[in-house]
């Protein structure tokens, strides 16, 4: 935040604040507990996973969120998941809001021009499939998918809302005073975009980015629930929930875990995107 | 922000779906069994209608082309055999009333029986037995197993080179059926027991033909409308069935693509009468559950399962490396993963199967021996520093959706204790297959064989045999070649003495066991429960749900049996839906 009147906005938003709690919490356990983590979250555990009735063992200080049902350690799984849910999301965000931003200023800054109608009519194509549909397809078409082929087809799957909204942001910046007066001034058109466009539109930028990372990680969820996303017995968050389905009236916590993870995240970033989308428009002052 | 907002629902939507189940989960006790009207199995009653229900789909119910088990119980029902098998898989006469087989072992002669009705009221006679051979074993007809009678006279000729007729299959008067073989070979009577060449109405025509409604000379028949494709199937009773009284049922019907949460709700509601697809923790609920358990049964185990090691490509045409695999895999830990259901298994032949010896060891967990072999591969793997082994990765492909997934990263568990790193492609199993049965593909895959008919050459011959290699769609996996092994294989084909044929099998599962083309896993078999009004509901050696001869003993009409009125008026809606009225 460049403005410390948008800090003091943002830190009057109390939901705002709950969600930048999740955020750091989640942040934190990803970082934190698989280095805490005595289990190896690959191995099974046929001596302490498996409980009398040979059904995995439910939450205890063996196991702190119970075994799944390959016997391994939910928690450590939970916590390693939780580390490329967020590595997947903030990278595919990354790519995506880059793709969407070059791509919106381009075709706002060039509006009317054969750049802009076909950069828009690019985009309208993208969106009008949808989203999900549209990377499942990309993953089941590719051979062996891997953390870093899902955050590629993610990240330039994800760009199209970015660049939309970015189009239209630039629309309104590039008739400004001082962006006018540095083009008459001679600037360079890559000066003018980087020094006085960029600035101006990354207010939208942050907090569509921010929003977008918690639909990465629904759609990271999603591809790994359907079995398009990463290959087992890489543990992510949305082949845990696939995998403890068949065990929700026997072990729930196999299905309780995994899904409060998502939750939280994604009502986490929701709610740091909406609020940096408060304190960064001044209109809702 | 539309987007945006749609993100959030859907998390919501998914932390309520969640809490929902969560909520359903503390509700953990079983309902109790729905009482029969009377003590024990007492006599058959007829009428009423066995409700079954199953996760998969049917596609054809045709008999020429049958090839799964789920269509196959219908097709057991509608289509009567000359010979069948009874429950402990003996090939028993059935429309024929007796069978002879020539002192060469050469020539079958079956004796129909006389005035047998198919469902149209056709009288099942010799030539119809001659066409619905000739119609099923047609190279127009895409039968899955029509290789299984190429012993029979002409085979060759008819399915290769356009003859007009099968020489082999005669019709020796209006109710005598003569087969010639062009070679004596022991495992014609039990294919000729499976569902294929069974007679079919005169409707079915010469020739195989899909959109025909399926129509035989079974207990039970389809009627127009009564396959509600993608959804549901009913059979009703066949009044003009040739064994008297029989059957007791008026009608079975099956839902399909159903949820298998779903189907245990209803079965415990009492919609289902029959529940087969659980998982591991359900069907224990009903193991130890005192009330249900003398309702469960398991079907006998019937498929074996292994990994597949490509015997043509690196590392496993070392046979050592394949010996230390199969050494690795600890079967004990893949029975854990489902305990009910998977079974160790360190030998092809499952124990349902004629021939199992169940004194031989065969393949067993010996790390310090795994070990050994690796070394004397030369790839030694000291497991205190994790080096050594075999360096470059293995790619191993398992399908998704089933017990692969568990087994899978188990296996690349277990095989990293020696020192071999696997890389896991899971695929759907169609892909599978594919990829498995293509020469140079795939290192290692994770193949299943389930009994066709209960005879070893069902297993040793398609999975071991050199013959069974191709360059697309080789059923033998591992592309296993032993010359030691044909020749043993080609003998008890040529034997029809029963114990010295299964000495040969036995020779043939010791070399295989020791060659390790697989690393041989584990058995697979279905549980399944009943209520308790389901009489006379067992296992079949063969066939699955094999209902032909059970029969209900209600205590109450259907409505008052404590289900959801809801269920029943959706019930009546769409059957009102499917004749195109409202209700």
């Amino acid at each position: 935040m460049f403005d410390p009147r948008a800090r003091a906005r943002f830190r009057k938003n109390r939901a705002a604040l709950v969600g930048a709690a999740l955020v750091v919490l989640l942040v934190a356990f990803a970082v934190v507990a698989p280095w805490l983590a005595s289990h190896d979250p690959l191995a099974s555990d046929f001596v302490h996973g498996v409980s009398r009735n040979q059904t995995p063992v439910g939450p205890g200080s063996f196991f702190l969120l119970g075994a799944d049902r390959l016997f391994r350690d939910q928690f450590v799984r939970l916590a390693y998941g939780a580390r490329i849910s967020l590595t997947i999301a903030f990278a595919s965000t990354l790519i995506a809001s880059s793709i969407g931003a070059a791509v919106g200023i381009t075709a706002g800054w060039y509006e009317g021009t054969f750049a802009d109608t076909a950069l828009m009519r690019v985009v309208d194509v993208g969106l009008a499939f949808p989203f999900l549909l549209l990377v499942m397809a990309i993953g089941a078409a590719l051979e062996r998918t891997t953390m870093t082929t899902i955050l590629v087809t993610l990240g330039l799957t994800g760009w199209l809302g970015t660049a939309r909204i970015l189009r239209a942001k630039t629309l309104q910046v590039r008739n400004l005073e001082f962006v006018v007066a540095s083009r008459a001034l001679g600037q360079s058109t890559p000066l003018v975009l980087f020094r006085h466009v960029l600035p101006n539109v990354a207010g939208p930028l942050i907090v569509i980015a921010t929003m977008s990372v918690a639909q990465m990680i629904v759609a990271e969820s999603v591809l790994s629930y359907l079995g398009v996303g990463i290959s087992p017995p890489t543990p992510t968050w949305g082949h845990m929930l696939f995998e403890g389905q068949d065990y929700y009236m026997a072990a729930p916590w196999l299905l309780i875990a995994p899904a409060a993870a998502i939750v939280l995240a994604v009502f986490g970033f929701n709610l740091v995107g909406e609020g940096l989308r408060d304190a960064l428009d001044p209109q809702d002052d | 922000m539309r987007s945006i907002r749609r993100t959030t629902d859907l998390a919501l939507a998914f932390a309520g779906a969640t809490l929902a189940l969560s909520a359903a989960s503390c509700d953990r006790a079983l309902a109790p069994p729905i009482a029969a009207a009377h003590e024990g199995e007492g006599t058959p009653e007829r009428g009423g209608t066995l409700r079954l229900a199953s996760f998969g789909d049917i596609r054809r119910l045709d008999p020429a082309v049958s090839a799964d088990l789920l269509a196959g119980e219908a097709i057991e029902l509608m289509f009567a055999g000359l010979v069948d098998y009874d429950r402990q898989g003996n090939v028993v006469p059935d429309l024929a009333s007796r069978y002879e087989v020539s002192q060469d072992g050469l020539v079958y002669r079956f004796f129909l029986r006389e005035g047998v009705r198919f469902h149209d009221g056709d009288e099942v006679t010799a030539a119809d037995v001659v066409r619905s051979i000739e119609r099923a074993l047609h190279p127009s007809t895409p039968n899955p197993i029509s290789s299984f009678y190429e012993m029979i006279e002409g085979y060759k000729a008819y399915v290769e080179k356009g003859a007009p007729h099968l020489e082999g299959v005669i019709e020796d008067g209006r109710y005598v059926v003569a087969v010639h073989l062009h070679e004596r070979d022991a495992r014609f009577l039990p294919a000729f027991a499976l569902q294929n060449l069974r007679p079919v109405c005169k409707s079915g025509g010469d020739r195989y033909e899909d959109g025909w409604l399926p129509c035989g000379a079974g207990p039970f028949k389809l009627e127009p409308g009564g396959w509600d494709r993608g959804r549901s199937l009913t059979l009703v009773r066949h009044d003009g069935y040739f064994l008297p009284g029989r059957p007791y049922l008026d009608a079975v019907s099956w839902t399909y693509a159903n949820n298998i949460g779903t189907e245990l709700f209803k079965f415990q509601d009492g919609d289902l009468d029959v529940l087969r697809d659980m998982n591991q923790a359900d069907a224990t609920r009903f193991r130890v559950d005192g009330r249900w358990k003398p309702l469960g049964d398991f079907d006998p185990d019937r498929t074996v399962s292994g990994e597949s090691m490509n015997t043509q490509m690196a590392p496993f045409d070392n046979v050592e490396v394949r010996r230390a695999v199969a050494a690795a895999v600890n079967r004990e830990e893949y029975h854990l993963l489902r305990p009910l259901a998977v079974e160790a298994a360190g030998q092809i032949l499952p124990p349902a199967v004629p021939g199992y010896d169940p004194t031989f060891v065969g393949q067993r967990y010996d790390y310090a021996a795994a070990l050994e072999h690796m070394k004397n591969a030369g790839y030694p793997y000291d497991p205190s520093t994790g080096k050594g082994g075999y360096e470059p990765h293995v790619t191993y492909y398992a399908y998704r959706q089933g017990l692969s997934e568990y087994t899978a990263p188990l296996l690349q568990q277990q095989l990293a204790k020696i020192g071999i790193r696997l890389d896991i492609k899971m695929v759907n199993y169609a892909t599978l297959l594919a990829l498995a049965g293509r020469r140079g593909q795939a290192q290692m895959s994770a193949p299943g064989w389930g009994m066709d008919y209960p005879d070893p050459s069902d297993f040793f011959d398609l999975l071991f045999d050199s013959a069974g290699i191709n360059e697309e769609g080789s059923l033998n996996s591992s592309f296993y070649s032993n010359p030691r092994l044909d020749a043993i294989l080609e003998d008890a084909r040529r034997e029809l003495d029963t114990r010295r044929r299964y000495a040969l099998y036995g020779e043939a599962n010791r070399i295989v066991c020791d060659d390790a083309p697989w690393a041989i896993t584990h058995y697979y078999r279905y549980f399944l429960v009943h209520q308790p009004y389901v009489k006379n509901f067992r296992p079949h050696a063969v066939w699955s749900d094999y209902v032909s001869e059970s029969w209900l003993d209600r205590s109450v009409p259907r409505m008052a049996l404590g289900t959801s009125v809801w269920s029943d008026v959706m019930g009546l809606y769409r059957q009102a839906s499917v004749r195109g009225a409202r209700p």
